[in-house]
């Protein structure tokens, strides 16, 4: 993949909220390469650092420290006011929560972002209905988000990323309000996307479905990033939790993997009640 | 909107109860400054509507003296030949005039009663609405006031004491103030003496009627001479003066109310859309963009309760017109064109603190959970 050039360079990353000691370090000197058609899944817990490094990822905040460089264009010390047009033609977002404007139909969502990266009219409206019927809802242009399913929802918001042919899609939680049958269509398409137009996919999420569609899954925890082979869930608070360096405990003869000494303990006093929830690994 | 998809509009019309809100509140506090103006604009036609309908192209009063409304003019009978021999003048006629009541037993009116001379008709209406010109003992009252005092041809009325029979009635001569009654001069000279108020005068051809004037004033001393569109002019201004401070006063609230609506509607649209505006700042869009989308939507509400308002003021102002016939309601289009450029500025106005709030909005609340 190293002969490959990168489509995302993030270097020395790093975000820091507030001074001396009330400082949080958010985001800690994260390094990451991501090559065209590549799908990079980032998981962590709940306060890692996975919002910040996305909004730093997506020209919405300035970092501390370090560089985040798109397309050879250093986000970090590009002038505030080119920012909106960076984030129009380089990136594409994708949100938990679809976020599509209620009053726009499927096509006009995706043709004011088209509108947003400089192309109007007839040809806007024609990119609209291409991408649409690309994933899928070429019949569902009309209809506004109100009448849409939460998967077609987020099939509109991906296509609406698509707009105007960024080189970097960035995905937030993109199948967490969708069930598993559509979260799974959802992974499948991103993934699809990835390969057919070679651009890079960073997806940030909880949902351990989508390491199926990632080339690699990192990470995020205490602001630090790191590639990891292995995950399981905490059977007491659900969580994904790194194998490596996690709590765990052996328990008729199988191993379970826990977020903190709480969830150790309270597994400890019933393992029957939790393991019954889920099977470990 | 350039091929761009039109924001403001959809967002505006999004919901249809809220936007017909705006705009009926909009157009109601408009409406109250165009039926006003209106009011206003027609008080003025028709105070002035006696001189605007003259033959006469000046009109030449005691020195001083510019108005019919508020003043009393007396000249005395020979100054009609004085006139008569300034050069250019083709023909001048005395108008007998005064202040008076005009009494039907079922009710009263404030009016002018005019003298004048039936032979030429110079000094008299504009047209007659129904009757004959008066006779001896006679009088014509205005059709608008025939209406509201219940007369009929040949009803006995009152004026300056005396009874006089109804001949005929006459068009243009009630306004919001007093109405118009005219008589003969010789009934006129006999209650009131032979001066005369004023002198109406006809320029020969090809001498310009404000040239004349000044000659008039110049050649007959004790006068002061004023062409007829002038003389009109300066009726109107008694009656401009008079409530102009009413009219400003009226026209402030309204144009406050349109304000406080414009505001208060774009200001809760885009409190429930301000997620919605940081959705579309993440997705790149430039604050240019975002104001012209509130700005849009002010348009929207200002352009739509403006043409609401007009067709409002019009159908009220033949409502009005036609419950009371002393009130013309005139919507001219430089009233409307200034009630445009206050409601543009007040739209402007109500689209000031939105726009801030907009402005500000975080790209980054897209990344948060919609509550």
């Amino acid at each position: 993949m190293s002969e490959i050039p990168s489509a995302v360079v993030v270097e020395r990353l790093s975000k820091s909220f507030g001074h001396g000691d009330l400082a949080v370090h958010a985001v800690r000197d994260v390094d990451l390469r991501v090559v065209g058609g590549e799908v990079v899944l980032i998981m962590g817990p709940s306060g890692s650092g996975k919002t910040t490094l996305l909004l730093m990822l997506g020209a919405m905040l300035r970092p501390t420290s370090g560089s985040v460089v798109i397309d050879g264009i250093d986000l970090a010390t590009a002038p505030e006011r080119e920012l909106p047009t960076l984030r129009a033609r380089h990136l594409g977002f994708v949100f938990q929560d679809f976020n599509l404007l209620s009053a726009l139909s499927a096509r006009e969502n995706v043709e004011l972002a088209c509108n947003l990266g400089g192309t109007t009219g007839s040809k806007a409206r024609d990119r609209a209905d291409h991408l649409l019927e690309r994933v899928g809802l070429a019949h569902r242009t009309e209809f506004r988000p109100d009448q849409l399913s939460g998967g077609e929802k987020q099939r509109v918001a991906i296509a609406r990323a698509l707009a105007n042919n960024p080189s970097v899609l960035l995905a937030d939680e993109p199948t967490a309000n969708l069930d598993s049958s559509h979260g799974r269509e959802i992974g499948r398409l991103l993934r699809q996307l990835a390969e057919e137009d070679g651009r890079s996919v960073i997806m940030v999420s909880h949902d351990e479905r989508l390491r199926e569609v990632a080339d690699r899954t990192l990470w995020l925890e205490d602001g630090l990033l790191r590639e990891i082979l292995g995950l399981a869930t905490d059977p007491v608070c659900g969580m994904s939790v790194e194998r490596d360096t996690s709590l765990h405990l052996q328990s008729e003869g199988e191993e379970w993997w826990f977020c903190s000494d709480a969830c150790r303990a309270d597994f400890a006093l019933n393992p029957d009640r939790y393991a019954s929830a889920g099977r470990s690994g | 909107m350039n091929g761009r998809v039109p924001l403001a509009r959809k967002n505006l019309f999004q919901d249809r109860r809220r936007a017909s809100l705006a705009v009926t509140g909009v157009a109601a506090s408009l409406v109250l400054v165009l039926v006003l103006e209106g009011i206003f604009a027609g008080a003025m036609q028709q105070v002035s509507a006696y001189m605007r309908g003259s033959p006469a192209d000046v009109f030449v009063a005691q020195e001083g003296v510019r108005t019919m409304h508020m003043t009393q003019s007396a000249l005395p009978p020979s100054a009609v030949d004085a006139v008569a021999s300034v050069e250019g003048v083709a023909w001048a006629e005395g108008l007998r005039y005064t202040n008076s009541i005009v009494d039907s037993g079922r009710g009263q009116r404030i009016t002018y009663v005019l003298g004048y001379d039936v032979a030429t008709g110079r000094g008299g209406p504009r047209r007659l609405a129904a009757g004959r010109p008066p006779g001896r003992g006679d009088a014509l009252v205005d059709e608008a006031v025939a209406e509201e005092l219940d007369i009929e041809l040949d009803d006995t009325v009152t004026i300056m004491g005396t009874d006089f029979r109804v001949s005929g009635t006459s068009v243009d001569g009630t306004n919001i103030v007093n109405t118009t009654v005219y008589v003969r001069t010789e009934d006129f000279e006999r209650l009131r003496g032979d001066n005369v108020a004023y002198v109406l005068v006809g320029a020969e051809p090809g001498v310009e009627p404000d040239r004349l004037a000044r000659r008039i004033q110049t050649a007959v001393t004790g006068t002061t001479a004023q062409t007829r569109g002038e003389f009109a002019r300066q009726e109107a201004s008694v009656v401009r003066d008079m409530v102009a401070d009413v009219m400003l006063i009226m026209t402030v609230i309204g144009f406050l109310t349109a304000l406080a609506v414009i505001g208060l509607t774009l200001f809760t649209a885009t409190l429930g859309k301000l997620r919605e505006y940081g959705i579309v700042k993440a997705l790149g869009a430039p604050p240019g963009r975002l104001a012209a989308t509130v700005v849009g939507q002010a348009a929207w509400s200002v352009a739509l309760g403006l043409l609401v308002a007009v067709a409002a003021a019009a159908s009220l102002g033949a409502a009005i017109g036609a419950l009371t016939p002393n009130v013309v309601v005139l919507i001219q289009p430089s009233a409307v064109l200034r009630t445009g450029t206050g409601a543009v500025i007040v739209g402007a106005l109500g689209a000031l603190l939105p726009l801030r709030r907009v402005l500000r909005a975080d790209p980054a609340t897209a990344f948060r959970r919609a509550s």
